[in-house]
């Protein structure tokens, strides 16, 4: 359980981001960027993108409405609202501290711990 | 409108999760499609492109489900959701809102208001550590029928001894004394306390200390205890008080300390006060000594020790007493009794203050009723709109949810509103209130009352909010959706509705009743002739300082001298000294016999209320001579004592004889057995109340019953101003240190005397004039919303040959049916409840056919002006437009 809500969590920061550098973008584009970043981590179940974008939405960080698809086809197209490039910003702020940190802690020797 | 639909349709999809659930199908198609495209253009057949794409985007059953539970609601963002809605919805509807809120606010600030006083005078604990072991204790004659008032000295140390059931027992004495030294003469209220009492209440002193025990002793120095009020008002709030000299009836007593604000005496109102030690106070010390041969009352209050129950309490009094009477002739027949302290000091209030609290809880119920048929009323125009609703799935719990918000939303907007109004009208209402109603507690707005309202709002949006709710359960949403037929009303719920307008009849009648009835009480009350004179008659209290005037001849002189100095001054002829005043003073109720009947047995004292007047009292108060003669100034201390009777002693103890002639013995202690001669009998007065009959009295002449102090009564043509002057300084020209205290007219005497049921009255009119106001109101939502309902009815009748007069007719008629089913029920349930005003009514009985007759009346006559509107609409239906119109 632990496990999918750090996923879920890392997920959406993804997500997130991935709307920032691309624009406003369709369920598919984002799996498709977020597996040429991470590799596997949605290689499996790309399904679990919905969710995570649910929340989001829900949460008020993207907004979400139909529109065109590369080739014309009704798609529904995700972006980013003001309140999400807030959140982006403190969530990165957030991890880049969280990991210095673990980082840190990782690299030390055992007599510093001591 | 539109934003509206789109936002009922939001609620809607949002419930049933199909919509959104065709959202994410579509979704995971264009997913997978373009997911195949990819991967066809990387080079895999159609086929195995589309199932892996398909494996890539994982499984589908568990996600939809995912997705769908995250999309319920939370609780929270749905109250949020309704609450915003709401107001909305509020706000669309201005007049709507602003009449409901309106009627609400009037029916929770009127029970705010009632209630604080209630919470301060019934509900609040009286403000002593543990006042629930509080107890008041007193001796009464049952048998005799002679009310409990106080006990014997002898009673009292035999309860102090009782230690094992009371932890304490002190005796709280009250009179004036006068305090002399710094500035004009005062008379504060003294109270001589054994000096238990402090320790009894366990209340602090803020300044110095309370009474020791060793200042109860006969030989301790005299000290004193002041009150904050009077030690700001007099000493300038001296932080150095303590140690310092006081006088009190022209003797030094030491400052021990000065009791907090916060810290009241129970029966005592006065913010100025003194306590002093009981063995130094120079009236009540000395009758400590005196052997019991009349009764002493003095007030007694006791703690009970924990663990123990009332009933056993009473059951040690009921051997103490026994043990009394077999001891000391003149207990017989008296027994203690116990009651708690707060109903020894709230007395009768509790009575007509529950009464008000239930017209006003009445009140909030016809407020409720009018609140919920408009509600009604509504229901019926969003009918299509929760059809609607429900249609886009929303479930009948979520509507209703939907509905008890807005329910909520009004109470709560209509309770704050009532706060307010409760916030105003409780300051007016604490200045109303009657001086004598006794307050333990400041009447305000506090918590508990908040509370209270807040409660009753929720309790009253329940009410209220259940009607709407039950009609949209009822609507058949088939019927609603189909276009072109109009939103109709259910026959449940014009019935509903029509079940609530004869209630709120049926309320306003019970309300009416009751106000009539007191009304008709109160005039009755204020016709009564009180059996004296009271125009141009001022009094003044005159008391001297007993230390100085110790001895009966000095009273006497000193009362002689002054009514001469007053009798000397232009226009002051008729003066008199009387103890006590009728109405204005407590009555003195006495126990006398009758000389040469055979003796009562004991416990079956006889009494009569006592008054010792100067000669000329008669005649300043117009009380009648009917018999015999009146006091002169030739009776003296040392001539044969004389009496005065009343004509209701005369009727009830000489039927058939001539009383002239006859001897009573009776007297004020210590001259109870004294035996005095009838000389005259004078009409009947009412000396306790208006509301009570005049009962026995005896008259003696005041030198030969002197007192230290009474009220000089003055008939005058001058101003009360000048003759109030006039008595001061004839007082002061014989002594500058008698305080003349208590000046009042004897007109504005009576008038605090009816101040209670004039302040009922006014209450219950109030509300009832409001119930009148809401029913009438409601009477016309209901008959108003008919009309509009049956226009295409009347406008056939119209067609078909209907007169207007007809048509006029045929509204009213509703309205009147209304009305008499209201009546049905009003008059039988107000005959039921008029019994408990019983009490509380003077000169009428509680059926009284006059109230009724005309409460119901007033009704009719309302409901018709009520129906008058409407009809007059309904005779105004052009028919051709209204059949136009479906």
């Amino acid at each position: 359980m632990k496990k999918a809500e750090v996923r879920q969590g890392t997920l959406a920061l993804m997500v997130l981001r991935t709307l920032q550098v691309l624009g406003p973008q369709h369920g598919y584009g984002i799996a498709r960027r977020v597996e040429q970043i991470s590799g596997d981590l949605l290689a499996v179940n790309q399904g679990t993108l919905y969710p995570v974008l649910l929340k989001l939405e829900q949460e008020g960080a993207i907004a979400s409405e139909w529109g065109a698809s590369e080739n014309n086809r009704r798609a529904r197209f995700y972006r980013l609202t003001r309140q999400g490039q807030k959140q982006l910003r403190a969530e990165t702020e957030d991890w880049e501290q969280t990991s210095a940190i673990i980082g840190r802690f990782l690299r030390a020797k055992a007599e510093d711990l001591l | 409108m539109n934003a509206l639909r789109r936002f009922a349709a939001r609620l809607g999809h949002s419930a049933a999760g199909r919509h959104d659930d065709q959202r994410f199908r579509d979704e995971m198609e264009e997913h997978l499609a373009l997911q195949t495209e990819d991967l066809v253009r990387a080079g895999l057949p159609p086929e195995e492109a589309r199932r892996q794409a398909m494996l890539r985007f994982g499984p589908v059953q568990p996600l939809r489900e995912q997705l769908h539970a995250q999309r319920r609601m939370l609780p929270l963002e749905s109250l949020v959701l309704d609450v915003r809605f709401g107001l909305r919805m509020l706000a669309k509807s201005p007049t709507f809102t602003a009449v409901a809120v309106l009627t609400l606010a009037l029916g929770i600030g009127a029970n705010a208001a009632i209630f604080s006083v209630v919470n301060a005078v019934l509900l609040r604990p009286l403000p002593y550590a543990a006042p629930a072991r509080l107890l008041s204790v007193s001796e009464g004659q049952p048998k005799a029928g002679i009310a409990e008032a106080g006990l014997s000295w002898p009673a009292f140390l035999a309860m102090q001894d009782r230690n094992q059931v009371f932890s304490a027992v002190a005796g709280l004495p009250i009179h004036a004394l006068t305090l002399t030294g710094r500035g004009e003469p005062d008379d504060v209220s003294t109270v001589a306390v054994t000096p238990e009492f402090f320790s009894l209440l366990r209340a602090k002193a803020l300044v110095g200390r309370t009474l020791a025990p060793e200042d109860g002793r006969e030989d301790a120095a005299p000290v004193a205890v002041l009150s904050e009020n009077l030690w700001r008002s007099r000493f300038g709030a001296d932080p150095a008080i303590a140690g310092r000299p006081i006088m009190l009836d022209q003797r030094a007593f030491t400052v021990a300390g000065v009791m907090p604000a916060g810290f009241q005496t129970p029966f005592v109102s006065q913010a100025d006060q003194v306590w002093i030690p009981l063995a130094q106070d120079p009236l009540f010390s000395k009758w400590r000594t005196r052997p019991p041969a009349t009764h002493w009352m003095l007030p007694v209050i006791a703690r009970l020790r924990p663990g123990l129950s009332l009933d056993q309490a009473r059951a040690e009094l009921q051997t103490l007493s026994a043990g009394l009477a077999s001891q000391y002739p003149a207990e017989q027949g008296w027994q203690a009794a116990v009651e708690p302290l707060r109903q020894a000091i709230v007395g009768d209030v509790q009575e007509p203050l529950l009464l008000l609290l239930g017209a006003v809880g009445a009140l909030l119920l016809i407020a409720c009723a009018n609140v919920a048929s408009l509600l009604l009323t509504r229901a019926t125009a969003r009918a299509r709109e929760m059809a609607v609703r429900m249609a886009h799935g929303a479930s009948r719990t979520r509507l209703a949810r939907q509905l008890l918000t807005e329910s909520a939303l009004l109470g709560l907007l209509g309770g704050a509103a009532g706060v307010a109004l409760a916030w105003g009208g409780v300051s007016v209402l604490a200045s109303l209130l009657p001086a004598d109603l006794p307050r333990p507690h400041p009447v305000r707005v506090d918590g508990a009352v908040l509370g209270f309202a807040l409660v009753l709002t929720l309790a009253a949006s329940v009410i209220f909010g259940l009607a709407p709710v039950l009609q949209a359960f009822r609507a058949d949403p088939q019927a609603n959706l189909k276009e072109g037929t109009r939103a109709g009303e259910g026959r449940s719920s014009r019935r509903a509705r029509k079940v609530l307008a004869a209630g709120e009849i049926a309320l306003a009648m019970v309300l009416l009743a009751g106000a009539g009835l007191l009304l008709r009480s109160l005039a009755r009350l204020e016709s009564v002739g009180p059996g004296f004179v009271t125009d141009h008659v001022v009094k003044a209290n005159v008391s001297l300082p007993r230390l100085q005037y110790t001895k009966p001849d000095q009273w006497t002189a000193f009362m002689k001298e002054l009514m001469t100095r007053l009798e000397a001054r232009p226009g002051l002829q008729d003066a008199a000294i009387v103890v006590p005043a009728p109405i204005a003073d407590p009555a003195v109720s006495l126990p006398f016999s009758i000389v040469g009947n055979p003796p009562l047995p004991p416990g079956a004292a006889i009494t009569a209320d006592f008054v010792s007047a100067g000669p000329r009292y008669f005649r300043a108060m117009g009380i009648a001579l009917l018999q015999g003669r009146v006091f002169s100034r030739d009776d003296t201390a040392s001539t044969p004592p004389v009496a005065v009777i009343s004509a209701s002693l005369a009727k009830r103890y000489f039927p058939h004889e001539n009383p002239l002639g006859r001897r009573l013995t009776f007297g004020f202690p210590p001259q109870g057995n004294v035996a005095r001669k009838i000389v005259g009998v004078v009409a009947d007065v009412h000396d306790v109340s208006l509301a009570r009959k005049p009962g026995p009295m005896m008259y003696v002449p005041f030198s030969q019953a002197p007192l230290w102090g009474g009220d000089v009564v003055v008939r005058s043509r001058l101003s009360t101003q000048e003759v109030a002057a006039a008595i001061q300084a004839a007082t002061h020209s014989i002594d500058a240190d008698v305080p003349v205290t208590q000046i009042a007219s004897l007109p504005g005497a009576l008038q605090v005397s009816v101040a209670r049921p004039r302040l009922q009255t006014l209450l219950l009119g109030l509300f009832s004039v409001l119930a009148l106001l809401l029913a009438a109101i409601g009477l016309y939502g209901v008959v108003s919303f008919s009309v509009a309902q049956r226009t295409r009815e009347i406008g056939v009748r119209i067609a078909l040959g209907a007169t207007p007069a007809g048509v006029r007719r045929l509204v009213i008629g509703e309205s009147a049916a209304l009305v008499l089913w209201g009546l049905a029920v009003g008059i039988p349930s107000a005959l039921l409840l008029a019994h408990l005003l019983s009490a509380m009514l003077f000169g009428i009985g509680p059926a009284d056919p006059l109230t009724f007759v005309g409460g119901a009346l007033l009704l009719s006559v309302v409901a018709v002006v009520a129906a008058w509107l409407p009809a007059r609409r309904a005779m105004g239906v052009d028919p051709m437009a209204a059949l136009r119109n479906e």
